[in-house]
């Protein structure tokens, strides 16, 4: 399955090889023509949160910087592997001793910290205009590398969060399609949940608890019409009506209609529980399907994702970006190896790797995205999916999100005081 | 009545000479230049410590401090804000939870697996068949990565199909979900906590107990005390100062309880399990407020500072 795998990336990358060439004009490699890869040189260091374990190490250092050094014979690339989960830590340590990586892969919501504090070079400087990268990306993704107006990184990858349905299992209890209400999803999820004779759950009706907490509340409070914050990022609106009646549907399906208990499924859980069943919908990340691949490649024709409709159409969409240091000692080597991480060559081999949506819209027609219902679902609906972040302090007050929909969920507050509280903590963060 | 001069007799003798109130000084004692030689030797073979201390803990706890009263955000030079950290902190209803998870924790692992811990050193100093093994057992989770282990305790923990719901089920009892129930969680972290301390615990009292002079079990038998009068009044009092070094270095090391909380519930649910360690984490690395997080830090200091000290006090007194 491996080898299978390998080598249809291997075709997958070749062929968009050669459609990226006819489509360098429209994308981030517009700006390739201004570099004479002659006169680029130097070793440059590349700090990255994907393409981390043996598969991703292979393709970055097998597959792809051996085409980047084609390119580029004079750079060297020194690749500094690691995890979202410790990407703070070394981006502290980096920046507190001045050695910050000349080339550093962040998340959505990252950008605004480290781009106003001067961390992030302006990619405008080095020839990357917001106007070039919203003709292959959509504005939502574009905005997700600027700050202040300006460009500090150009999208790699999307980590999008939609709900998923088991149609199986949906159809059993008589219902043809996904819910496209709430109404309707508290309806269908109450017909599925499955309790034994001693009241203990056996199969959530909808699942929340499988991923993040804070995304599993974005998720919800989008489809509500709300927002995280206000259009200039000064102030908290999560608290809105919208965001107390997307926590309180939270805390209903949990605790009034109890179509899923605290502790049935866990961000830990080794299979997602759409996959073996344990669940008839939930909220899911992208990679799902490729989960589903590896794990029963048979429930895969029973898996349907659709958009949570509220009063809006909910879709959360994190990933990861390229950006170049401020302080880089050779800023047209780390320029461009942005630009080959964000070609689509490139983009598209990291997002097969790791089941996740390609940033660049040309690239829905790649092999990969027809072949991988979600990525596709998720390219076709980018247009409705919200990010997170905004303000400079987002990094500082994101890990807050979690307790909070947790005190609302175990009923320890109600959603109101939990958000209002939150909010609270918020503004304080964005006012300090 | 009569007095008399308990001052030292040259004392005494200069005091009695008119004129002389006091001691002549006393001549500087000529230091050889064999005696200089050893002593510069010394201080050559201590210099490299000397370094390494004043380089990785002098300079560092020095800079907490200062860094306490700033406000440190990495991107910017410190701003010296007096004790606006402290107030903070002090009011922050999250880190207030912290420390009294921290005690809470500290509270119930200490004395726990210290008492299992002298229980099991005096089993494996009985000369029983496959000591070494049992030995070895009991010390391999201190020399194993704490997250190897708590990958471990995740599994018997879990809800769904966790070692410990199995085993509650199979005699009759309803699973829990042991990491995100509020009222579950910590108590599962103690556990882990507690199980874990016992090797290193053990190790010391086994160490402890073949120090006590075996004489005194003999007269103690002659007398006719049972094992369990022998334990209690030979033993426990004989292991009095290896006792209070385990109970110190226990507060440290709960008091420093970091990654199994990391790794098992991230501070959750809603902040059940959250300690002062994690809340300087959380404020350094998530938060990137190295001023709060010094703060913190130095709190966490004065409150290791203040057990030591009454533990010490306490010791003292009894000794």
């Amino acid at each position: 399955m491996e080898v299978k795998s390998r080598m249809r990336r291997t075709a997958s990358v070749a062929m968009v090889a050669l459609m990226g060439l006819g489509l360098a004009a429209c994308s981030a490699g517009e700006a390739d023509a201004d570099l004479n890869p002659d006169e680029v040189s130097g070793e440059i260091s590349l700090l990255t949160p994907i393409f981390e374990g043996s598969p991703g190490q292979d393709l970055l250092e097998d597959e792809l910087l051996p085409q980047f050094y084609e390119e580029y014979p004079n750079v060297t690339v020194n690749v500094d592997y690691t995890t979202y989960g410790n990407l703070n830590e070394k981006l502290t340590t980096a920046v507190v001793s001045g050695l910050v990586p000349d080339v550093m892969l962040m998340g959505v919501g990252w950008i605004e910290a480290f781009a106003d504090k001067g961390v992030l070079a302006d990619l405008g400087e080095l020839g990357l205009s917001e106007a070039d990268l919203k003709e292959s990306y959509t504005d939502e993704i574009v905005e997700a590398g600027m700050w202040d107006g300006n460009v500090y990184a150009v999208p790699i990858m999307l980590d999008t969060r939609f709900g998923v349905a088991r149609m199986d299992i949906l159809k059993e209890a008589g219902y043809d399609s996904p819910p496209s209400s709430w109404d309707e999803l508290i309806e269908i999820a109450e017909a599925t949940t499955v309790r034994s004779s001693n009241g203990s759950l056996e199969r959530a009706g909808f699942d929340m608890m499988s991923l993040d907490a804070r995304q599993a509340f974005e998720t919800v409070l989008f489809s509500a019409g709300g927002d995280l914050f206000n259009a200039d990022a000064t102030e908290p609106t999560f608290n809105s009506d919208e965001g107390v009646a997307a926590l309180g549907l939270m805390a209903d399906l949990v605790n009034k209609y109890e179509v899923e208990d605290i502790g049935f499924t866990s961000t830990d859980d080794i299979v997602n529980p759409l996959i073996n069943g344990r669940a008839a919908m939930g909220i899911a990340h992208n990679n799902l399907w490729t989960q589903a691949l590896e794990a029963d490649e048979t429930v895969l024709d029973n898996l349907e994702p659709f958009v949570i409709q509220g009063e809006s159409s909910g879709m959360f969409f994190g990933g990861t970006l390229a950006t170049v240091a401020n302080n880089s000692k050779n800023p047209q080597a780390a320029r461009a190896l942005l630009e080959f991480l964000s070609s689509p060559e490139a983009a598209l081999a990291a997002n097969e790797q790791r089941g996740n949506v390609p940033a660049l819209t040309e690239l829905l027609d790649s092999d990969y995205v027809q072949s991988n219902r979600f990525v596709q679902f998720a390219m076709e609906n980018l247009d409705v999916a919200k990010r997170e972040g905004g303000p400079a302090q987002w990094l500082e007050v994101r890990g807050d999100f979690a307790p909070a929909v947790q005190a609302a969920l175990l009923g320890q507050k109600t959603p109101e005081e939990a958000l209002d509280d939150l909010a609270a903590l918020v503004q304080t963060s964005i006012d300090r | 009545m009569t007095t008399t001069d308990h001052r030292p007799a040259r004392v005494a003798k200069a005091a009695s000479v008119p004129g002389t109130a006091t001691a002549p000084p006393r001549k500087r004692k000529r230091i050889s230049m064999a005696e200089k030689k050893r002593r510069r030797a010394g201080w050559l073979m201590i210099t490299p410590s000397v370094i390494h201390v004043g380089l990785w803990t002098l300079i560092p706890v020095i800079a907490t401090f200062y860094l306490s009263f700033t406000d440190y955000g990495i991107f910017s030079a410190p701003k010296w804000i007096w004790f606006d950290n402290y107030v903070e902190m002090f009011n922050d209803p999250v880190f207030m939870q912290s420390i009294g998870n921290t005690i809470w924790y500290t509270f119930w692992t200490v004395p726990v697996s210290m008492a299992v811990a002298v229980v099991v050193a005096v089993l494996l100093n009985q000369g029983l068949k496959l000591q070494k093994f049992y030995r070895t057992a009991f010390f391999l989770p201190q020399v194993t990565a704490t997250v190897a282990i708590a990958m471990v305790w995740l599994w018997i923990f879990n809800p769904q199909y966790g070692l410990l719901n199995a085993g509650l089920e199979a005699i009759g009892l309803p699973g829990q979900a042991w990491l995100v129930d509020p009222q579950w969680a910590l108590p599962s972290v103690i556990l882990v906590g507690a199980w874990q301390g016992i090797g290193i615990k053990m190790l010391i009292y086994i160490a402890a107990l073949q120090n006590i002079d075996e004489s005194l079990y003999e007269a103690a038998s002659l007398d006719g005390a049972s094992a369990v009068r022998q334990f209690f009044s030979i033993t426990v009092p004989m292991l009095k100062p290896a006792t209070f070094f385990v109970f110190i270095i226990s507060i440290i090391g709960a008091f420093q309880v970091f990654d199994q909380i990391y790794v098992l519930t991230d501070g959750g649910p809603a902040n059940a399990t959250t300690m002062m360690t994690y809340e300087v984490y959380r404020s350094a690395f998530q938060e990137f407020r190295m001023g709060m997080a010094s703060a913190q830090s130095v709190a966490l200091f004065a409150f290791l500072l203040f057990v030591t000290l009454i533990s010490r006090r306490v010791t003292k007194e009894e000794d």
